[in-house]
């Protein structure tokens, strides 16, 4: 036990185990041009709509598709980066830079959601019904009634800012709680607390069961959720998958996509989460 | 409270009908955490031993350093192992960004300070008149080596515990350089904060009740095998 | 079977070992005695080769001891025996056996060396039990069989009954005494307490300072102790040696074997 050979035979036992481990752990990794990266944000991946979509768009066309689910801030800066070969995002006016500066190319309008002011149903601030978005905003901060922000420089949360910008106001105060935290842990707590707060209209319908608010503003225009894919320019980036990120820039605005866009989620909430806007304008939305 | 009941529900729901998606992401948590716990274990015995017994000049720099890498935050692991591994980092030509060979790297960078710490002062615990009377017997370096990690044992194994512990509950780390991606470095503990950040938290509950289970199951192991090693009298 | 040449060792730019010349031959039994901090400790190991001196010559069992020396191979024919057991965390057996197995012995001759060393210090009856669980007394005596079993060339004991209690240190000095004298192994026996030494040596090296101040019978040693190194050691003990007369001499150092002899 203490011979030269029984403890190299543990050694040797040890090192086989590792290497199986090792070739168990790697084995499977496909071939570079097969994968294309597809940098997203949380609040997409968890409306469910990619896990519809992938598995067609691998089945079609045979790339692999690796979906990073992040924050909008992390989704751009990979792809301004070359980290990823294609985004899917919804914060046009954080994209527009990464366009002019030549990070991404081919950025196509592919559908919208809307944003909704949801509230308790006893409404002390009284917006249930108000048209614009902003005056709603501007009732509740001067009520100071509970607002529940994502703080987490998100898309729903950059879209909040706008509107605060809109008004001119920088919200704080006790009345004002920055979450930092996803869709569904600030619809919490705001269901908890009784307060107010801005939410995709999918979120809000996914968790509607479990909260305690109910949909006070919507349709106006500021509220839409515009969603854009783009192809992060290989040109500029080497290393980038330039024929897979084409490919699926493509297929998200393809006619066979589009329909399926229309029709998501009208089995589950009995409304469709997205309406697909390929092709259009993105100025005449919400008209 | 009914949050709960219905999470129990659901992980036996899941796991009697044998939910391939479940079990596949199971059994990645198995493999990369149980790599990493291997890698460092076959490089923290061997360095920890060494810095305990070793007199050599900046002996207790290395010391303090694999001190101080006991507490890494996963999160800052996953974020210096990406800035490497990304496209455009020093080794991106290697492809391993959102691979689960990426998350045992991470995770290796996790449990390896843990259990060369631990090993080491497991190892200089022992009395120091076992090394004399063990070389005073003709030890070769190996066999000394061999005899003290014996001697160690118990502390030694609770060093694999801890490291193994620390990793297969991380999700930090795994998040970053793994993405979560759907059946290829998807494991417990990023599918339950993606869940959790969803709102299931019935799935969330479900699945965590299954990695700690997993966690459980394992340690019990360990821990047996750690108190067979028990002086008992006889 | 060892001998030593202007041996130096330093510690912190302290000379704690200075030997200009010594020797010990086959089968010889040397007491090495001297006060706190003489350096006895650091002389055994250098002789048992764990401890390199900063430089003269050291030849152990004909072999010069020098960078390239198979050590190994020297220290796996001496066996020591230190102030502690310190056995590991497995039985008492697998104790005694381990220098053997270190040696890669074949398990059949462990065997009967295991169980002859155990029955030697009467621990036989202990074989089977945690090592950890036993007295002071009792793991000194394993301590002592692992040091038997391995047949050794040369013995070194390093204060092996210091911490132990008057019964058991009487006991063991005279079985230790018998088994030193039965093998013939050449040992060397360190000590702080002279009226240990009679029972396994003659021949008395005293230590002070690093350096060696009196080598020869005991008896002499004693009686030539103008050192005041061993006057210390001897005031201590002298209350023991009192019975042959002499026990009420002023100063306490005149040693009675030292007077009835010559």
């Amino acid at each position: 036990m203490l011979s030269r050979q029984s403890i190299k035979s543990s050694m040797r036992i040890l090192l086989t185990a590792l290497l199986l481990a090792v070739l168990a752990i790697t084995a499977g990794a496909a071939a570079p041009t097969r994968e294309v990266i597809l940098a997203t944000t949380t609040s997409t991946a968890d409306t469910g709509l990619l896990d519809a979509l992938i598995p067609v768009f691998e089945k079609k066309t045979g790339y692999i598709v690796k979906t990073i689910a992040v924050g909008t801030g992390q989704a751009l800066a990979l792809g301004g980066r070359g980290e990823a070969d294609v985004l899917l995002t919804h914060a046009p006016s954080s994209e527009l830079p990464l366009v002019s500066s030549g990070d991404v190319i081919e950025r196509r309008l592919v559908m919208h959601n809307d944003f909704i002011i949801a509230g308790p149903a006893g409404d002390p601030a009284k917006v249930r019904g108000l048209k614009l978005a902003a005056d709603a905003l501007s009732r509740i901060e001067s009520s100071q009634s509970v607002f529940v922000s994502r703080g987490d420089d998100s898309g729903t949360h950059k879209k909040e800012k706008e509107i605060w910008g809109k008004l001119g106001v920088k919200p704080s105060g006790k009345w004002y709680v920055e979450a930092g935290a996803g869709m569904a842990h600030t619809l919490n707590i705001a269901s908890e607390k009784e307060g107010y707060t801005l939410t995709d209209r999918g979120t809000y319908l996914a968790l509607k069961k479990n909260l305690a608010l109910d949909v006070l503003v919507e349709g106006d225009a500021i509220l839409l959720n515009i969603y854009h894919v783009m192809q992060v320019n290989p040109a500029k980036f080497s290393k980038v998958n330039g024929p897979g990120g084409l490919a699926f820039v493509e297929f998200m605005v393809s006619p066979e996509v589009q329909k399926i866009i229309s029709t998501f989620g009208v089995d589950k909430y009995g409304d469709p989460l997205f309406f697909p806007d390929a092709g259009k304008n993105v100025d005449d939305l919400g008209k | 409270m009914d949050l709960i009941a219905e999470g129990i529900a659901q992980a036996f729901w899941l796991l009697m009908k044998g939910d391939r998606g479940v079990f596949q992401i199971a059994l990645l948590t198995l493999k990369v955490s149980g790599l990493a716990t291997l890698i460092s274990l076959a490089i923290g015995v061997p360095l920890g031993t060494a810095l305990a017994l070793g007199r050599f000049r900046g002996r207790d720099a290395v010391a303090s350093i694999v001190n101080t890498g006991m507490g890494l935050p996963p999160v800052v692991v996953g974020l210096w192992v990406s800035i490497v591994l990304w496209r455009y980092g020093p080794l991106g030509s290697l492809r391993l960004m959102y691979t689960p060979t990426a998350m045992v790297i991470a995770q290796t960078l996790i449990a390896l300070p843990i259990i060369t710490g631990l090993t080491m002062s497991g190892i200089g615990q022992l009395d120091p008149g076992i090394r004399v009377q063990i070389l005073s017997l003709g030890a070769t370096r190996w066999q000394l080596i061999w005899l003290l990690v014996r001697e160690a044992r118990l502390a030694i194994l609770a060093a694999v515990m801890a490291g193994f512990g620390r990793v297969i509950a991380e999700v930090g780390a795994s998040m970053m350089v793994g993405g979560n991606v759907v059946g290829q470095t998807r494991v417990l503990t990023t599918a339950t904060s993606m869940e959790v950040g969803r709102g299931n938290f019935g799935t969330a509950i479900a699945l965590s009740l299954i990695l700690m289970g997993l966690t459980l199951a394992i340690t019990s192991w360990l821990t047996h095998l750690q108190q067979k090693g028990r002086p008992t009298a006889q | 079977m060892i001998s030593l040449k202007d041996v130096q060792l330093r510690r912190a730019g302290r000379l704690v070992l200075d030997i200009a010349d010594l020797s010990v031959g086959r089968g010889e039994s040397v007491a090495v005695i001297g006060p706190n901090g003489a350096g006895k400790s650091t002389l055994l190991q250098v002789m048992a080769c764990l401890l390199p001196p900063d430089s003269g010559s050291l030849t152990v069992l004909g072999e010069r001891i020098e960078r390239g020396a198979d050590l190994i191979g020297i220290r796996r024919r001496t066996a020591m025996v230190l102030q502690r057991a310190c056995l590991l965390n497995t039985s008492v057996y697998e104790n005694v056996a381990l220098g053997l197995r270190i040696r890669r012995t074949p398990d059949a001759a462990i065997r009967d060396r295991v169980i002859n060393a155990l029955s030697m210090f009467r621990v036989d009856h202990l074989a089977r039990r945690p090592a950890r669980a036993l007295s002071g007394g009792e793991s000194q005596r394993v301590s002592l069989a692992r040091a038997f079993a391995l047949e050794p060339d040369i013995l070194f004991l390093d204060e092996p009954f210091n911490a132990l209690d008057l019964a058991t240190r009487t006991a063991l000095l005279s079985e230790v005494g018998e088994a030193v004298r039965s093998f013939g192994a050449t040992t060397i026996f360190v000590t702080h307490d002279v009226t240990e030494i009679p029972f396994l040596s003659d021949r008395t090296i005293v230590m002070d300072g690093g350096r060696i101040v009196a080598d020869g019978s005991i008896r002499r040693v004693l009686a030539d102790d103008t050192r005041s190194a061993l006057s210390e050691l001897l005031r201590s003990a002298s209350w023991l040696c009192g019975k042959d007369g002499d026990d009420d001499s002023e100063d306490g150092t005149s040693f009675p074997l030292a007077d009835s002899k010559g």
